[in-house]
């Protein structure tokens, strides 16, 4: 079943001057594990965007599990319940510590506080910052700081998970401990993994690889 | 569930910028409120309508009347009656020389029978005798030189004893001295007056008996008291004027300290409610929080820069040292303060907020 659906999407930036995303269309099943490749600045992020409801297309049309995004007023609910997205540049609030943080995306679940603290522990511990939890994340490492932002992006069990670069600043080690974690919330609540990477053995993992250049797909393949 | 926007820095930042507008704003309304409440008079009932003094002027001091005149006075028609009174004031060179603690002490004698035409009529204590050395005095001269009934008052060389202190609510009057006339020519030597206190008939036109002394008399002037209280609202009115520009200056300047310090954060702001929307935090959610922190922080300097505002204030008057002139504590200047603060805060801290969180967020996360 198509989970999300990009129809001729179109993302220009300074007056028409760059073109990132160039009449993209695609289709990505539901529980499926996607990752992005490309060279810098052909607009893996910018897909990704559209794909998290982050933004939305000059023009075509963005569906996702049937709704066309541009028909719906306030998105903050999907983006809640249905999205974890992990940013490139980690984007964690500075005000508030590792644990606080990964708390955020549970703001009005239907939970105790002590279960939202035990739910961001959990998943603190999965990316191996338990000692970490009251740091503020200025003092923290970049790779530290992605696994905060990774730990954010599932604590809710999101339906979507879109990931760019979550490994881009880690070690191999590390990076293939989040990777399991990602692959774990994946395969474990059926959620669709989408990861943006520029390394080929990690995009390999993935059930499916879109290649991109130049804000258009030149390349779309099964890896089994 | 933490605010994501309270930030120890930024915030006592912003403290400081808006309590140093919440204090000048504070500082100024205090003092024009006391400016203005050192000029409200309120007149009373009962004291004369008219006083006639002399038009021509002696070596820049309008010169005396003589006592006959008074008695002219009386047979003008509609005038129920007229009493003489003369103001002596103590030069310097003669308060070096006296032990009064008192600089500059204006003293005035009447017939203690016709005090009411000076506008008292309530003495606690007595009223002086006739070509006595007793003074009475005004509840706020009492009040600022420490006088009680019994002291001694030295005036012209001479020891006059309190032996009563009267209040009537009009703050020159009870800034006053009031002895005998006939004592107060006798040590200054001359058996003239300086104005006569006119009272007028039930019912008549104070103006057209003012002018019609002044027609009758062509070396007097005269002053109604209807336009002494015109010339005093006139004197209000460019107080009130001076004071609304001060504040007015004081709420620019409170102003751009709270706008300034807000701004600051809307960069940073912006970036943060881009991440809380990709997260998916509704926008009313975010405003609500970036409300309530603006709250807090208006609520925190409003206190402290209140409580710097009637510091600076009270140091001030102290420091220039001006006799009889106190600051006055209305809710108004309060009010104003706090309501200026909170509406700045909501315009230079809520809105850009509000326009932040209109942006997708992948457009808000791109401020750093
Ligand atoms: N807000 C923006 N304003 C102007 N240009 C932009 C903006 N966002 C992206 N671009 C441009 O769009 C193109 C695609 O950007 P994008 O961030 O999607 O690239 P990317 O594939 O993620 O690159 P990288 O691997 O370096 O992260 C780039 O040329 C970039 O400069
Ligand atoms: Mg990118």
């Amino acid at each position: 079943m198509e989970l999300i659906i990009l129809y001729n999407v179109l993302k220009q930036y300074d007056d028409g001057a760059v073109t990132a995303l160039n009449n993209i269309s695609l289709s990505i099943e539901k529980g499926s594990f996607v990752s992005i490749i490309g060279p810098s600045g052909s607009g893996k992020s910018t897909l990704l965007n559209m794909l998290g409801a982050l933004d939305s297309p000059d023009s075509g049309q963005v569906i996702i599990d049937g709704i066309d995004l541009a028909t719906q007023k306030d998105l903050s609910d999907f983006r809640r319940h249905e999205i974890g997205f992990v940013f490139q540049l980690h984007n964690l609030l500075p005000n508030l510590t590792v644990q606080e943080n990964v708390e955020i995306p549970l703001m009005d679940a239907n939970m105790s506080e002590k279960d939202k603290h035990r739910r961001a522990l959990l998943f603190i511990e999965a990316v191996g910052l338990l000692d970490k939890k009251k740091q503020k994340p200025n003092k923290l490492s970049g790779g530290e700081r992605q696994r905060v932002a990774i730990a954010r992006a599932l604590v809710n069990f999101p339906s979507i998970i879109l990931a760019d670069e979550p490994t881009g600043a880690l070690d191999t080690r590390t990076g293939a401990k989040v990777l399991d974690v990602l692959r774990f919330v994946h395969e474990s609540i059926d959620a669709t993994l989408i990861i943006v990477t520029h390394d080929r053995d990690v995009a390999r993992l993935a059930d499916r690889t879109i290649e991109i250049r130049d804000g258009q797909v030149i390349n779309d393949y099964y890896n089994r | 569930m933490k605010n994501p926007f309270r930030n120890k820095t930024r915030s006592a930042l912003s403290i400081i910028g808006i309590a140093i507008g919440i204090a000048t704003i504070v500082a100024l309304g205090l003092i024009t409120a006391g400016m203005e409440d050192s000029v409200q008079t309120t007149f009373n009932e009962g004291g004369a309508e008219i006083t006639v003094t002399n038009a021509t002027n002696i070596g820049g001091a309008s010169g005396l009347l003589n006592a006959s005149f008074i008695d002219e006075l009386k047979n003008v028609t509609n005038v129920s009656d007229a009493v003489g009174q003369l103001s002596v004031s103590e030069s310097n060179q003669s308060f070096m020389q006296s032990r009064s603690p008192v600089m500059g002490t204006t003293v005035y004698g009447i017939n203690a029978s016709k005090l009411n035409l000076a506008g008292i009529s309530n003495v606690d204590g007595d009223v002086y005798e006739e070509d006595s050395f007793e003074v009475i005095i005004g509840s706020r001269y009492a009040d600022l030189n420490n006088f009680s009934i019994g002291d001694n008052l030295s005036f012209l060389g001479h020891d006059f004893e309190v032996v009563g202190i009267y209040e009537t609510g009009n703050m020159m009057l009870d800034n006053g001295v009031y002895t005998s006339l006939s004592k107060l020519q006798n040590i200054s030597d001359t058996d003239e007056v300086s104005s006569i206190l006119v009272k007028t008939s039930e019912g008549v036109n104070d103006s057209i008996v003012s002018q019609n002394i002044k027609d009758k008399y062509e070396n007097v002037s005269t002053l109604t008291s209807e336009e002494m209280s015109s010339m005093l609202d006139e004197v209000i009115g460019i107080l009130d004027a001076a004071s609304l520009a001060i504040s007015g200056l004081a709420i620019i300047v409170g102003a751009i300290g709270v706008i300034n310090t807000m701004v600051m954060t809307v960069y940073e702001r912006t970036k943060e409610i881009g991440v809380l929307k990709s997260i998916g935090w509704k926008s009313r959610k975010i405003l609500t929080m970036i409300l309530g922190e603006t709250l807090v922080l208006t609520t925190l300097s409003g206190i402290i820069g209140s409580v710097f505002g009637i510091l600076i204030a009270e140091v001030g008057v102290r420091l220039i040292g001006t006799d009889g002139f106190s600051l006055v504590y209305t809710p108004k200047t309060f009010i104003l303060a706090f309501g200026i603060t909170i509406i700045v805060g909501i315009i230079g801290g809520v809105y850009p907020a509000y326009k932040a969180s209109k942006l997708a967020p992948t457009e808000a996360l791109r401020y750093e």
